[in-house]
């Protein structure tokens, strides 16, 4: 997998400070499972961090904490090297798998709710309900994917979509700030499947509404 | 505890080597040396992101035995070891400190898949220097910028944060941490 369209800089240097939510940090690590340019890019943003920590005036630490730390070292073995993983995502039903602690790990054990004609969704388990999600459209429909005075991160899983700012297929992000307005269409074929991260709860009220707008009167 | 200042302490080369003394022959100096120097610098990061003391000190500690037991993992031709300190302390933080309970094992899943080469048979190779190349340009920033960055590393704030707290539109705190980025990025590829 090659993705094409990768998180904004600043995305990445959020998530290497510690500064994204669950909810955007889930949608990156699942980028940075498939995209090994952003994890290239990350290690720029983390290597930031070392720069800025080697700096630092150090903060004076405890009496007696050096012995502390040489007293563990005693019963501290080395890890054992393991061999290399498994490449990850080897298996088609899988999902990338830092989503699994958030919708598991086998797109057939999904459970769809139907929000709308064409469009099911899952919300995630946990504590980010509401920010989380995974959302699925039939193919050649239009996506619920609006913008309205939040930012948005939305990674395609299957299927794919296109909008004014390009063909987004399986490993692409849509990193979406508070401007963009866009009118994903999904790609005939597969349904597309893709995990948004919103940094409001989605409220369905207006956000479905609009999204339902040229399906259904509300 | 003394701290003497070592001539050596900008240079990363002088720190992977005692990391691999670490990794070699399990060299108790070697490692005491890293702490002395690091230790301090860990615990000032870590309270500036409002841990208190005494659980900040319990974190250097921590990051400091994940340091000995995989010595023999660290690269020095992918990071340098402050890169790697700041990464350990920052994902205990967020597993402990934050609570999030995925994080850790997530790190630990990605940072093993640059262990394989790419599916187009390539591995992930550029590495950034952090020596005085970077300080330098952390040194040069403009103040603004400087001071984002600062907030955002330091105090882990969110964009939206920081944009609050500065009365500028999040599009402007992102603008100008993308050219900080620019500017470092620059630094970092010409090694010294
Ligand atoms: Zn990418």
């Amino acid at each position: 997998m090659n993705p094409h369209h990768h998180p904004d800089i600043v995305t990445l240097m959020g998530y290497s400070s510690g500064g994204l939510s669950v909810a955007f940090a889930a949608v990156v690590s699942a980028h940075l499972s498939v995209c090994h340019l952003c994890r290239d890019r990350l290690r720029a943003t983390d290597t930031i961090g070392g720069g800025l920590l080697g700096q630092q005036e150090g903060l004076a630490l405890s009496e007696g904490a050096a012995e502390r730390l040489l007293a563990k070292l005693e019963h501290t073995e080395p890890d054992t090297p393991t061999p290399p993983p498994e490449l990850w995502r080897h298996d088609p039903d899988e999902l990338p798998e830092p989503l699994w602690p958030y919708f598991g790990s086998s797109y057939k054990a999904l459970r769809w709710k139907w929000i709308g004609p064409g469009i099911h969704h899952i919300r995630s388990h946990g504590a980010d309900d509401g920010h989380l999600m995974l959302l699925r459209v039939k193919p050649g429909r239009s996506l619920p994917m609006h913008t309205h005075g939040g930012s948005e991160l939305t990674m395609i899983l299957r299927g794919a979509y296109d909008d004014t700012l390009g063909h987004f297929a399986p490993g692409d992000v849509a990193d979406l700030d508070e401007d963009t307005e866009h009118q994903p269409v999904t790609a005939p074929g597969v349904p597309c499947i893709c995990v948004a991260a919103t940094d409001a709860p989605l409220r369905f009220s207006g956000w479905m509404a609009r999204a339902l707008q040229p399906f259904v009167r509300l | 505890m003394t701290q003497t200042a070592s001539p050596h302490t900008d240079d990363p080369v002088y720190w992977s080597a005692q990391v691999t003394a670490v990794a070699s022959r399990r060299d108790v100096d070697a490692f005491m040396r890293i702490f002395a120097y690091y230790g301090p610098r860990l615990q000032r990061y870590l309270v500036g992101l409002a841990v208190p003391a005494p659980q900040a000190e319990e974190l250097v500690q921590e990051t400091m035995l994940r340091i000995w037991r995989r010595a023999a993992m660290f690269d020095a031709s992918r990071a340098n070891l402050s890169t790697w300190m700041f990464r350990i302390a920052r994902n205990l933080y967020i597993d402990s400190v934050r609570g999030e309970p995925h994080w850790l094992p997530i790190q630990d899943g990605l940072d093993r898949l640059d262990e394989l080469p790419g599916e187009d048979g390539t591995t992930s190779t550029e590495a950034y220097a952090d020596g005085v190349g970077l300080d330098r340009a952390i040194d040069g920033l403009p103040p603004q910028q400087a001071r984002m960055i600062r907030m955002s590393y330091f105090e882990a704030k969110s964009h939206s944060e920081i944009a609050r707290e500065l009365h500028q539109p999040l599009g402007s705190v992102k603008s100008n941490l993308r050219r900080a980025f620019a500017r470092l990025q620059a630094a970092m590829r010409n090694r010294p």
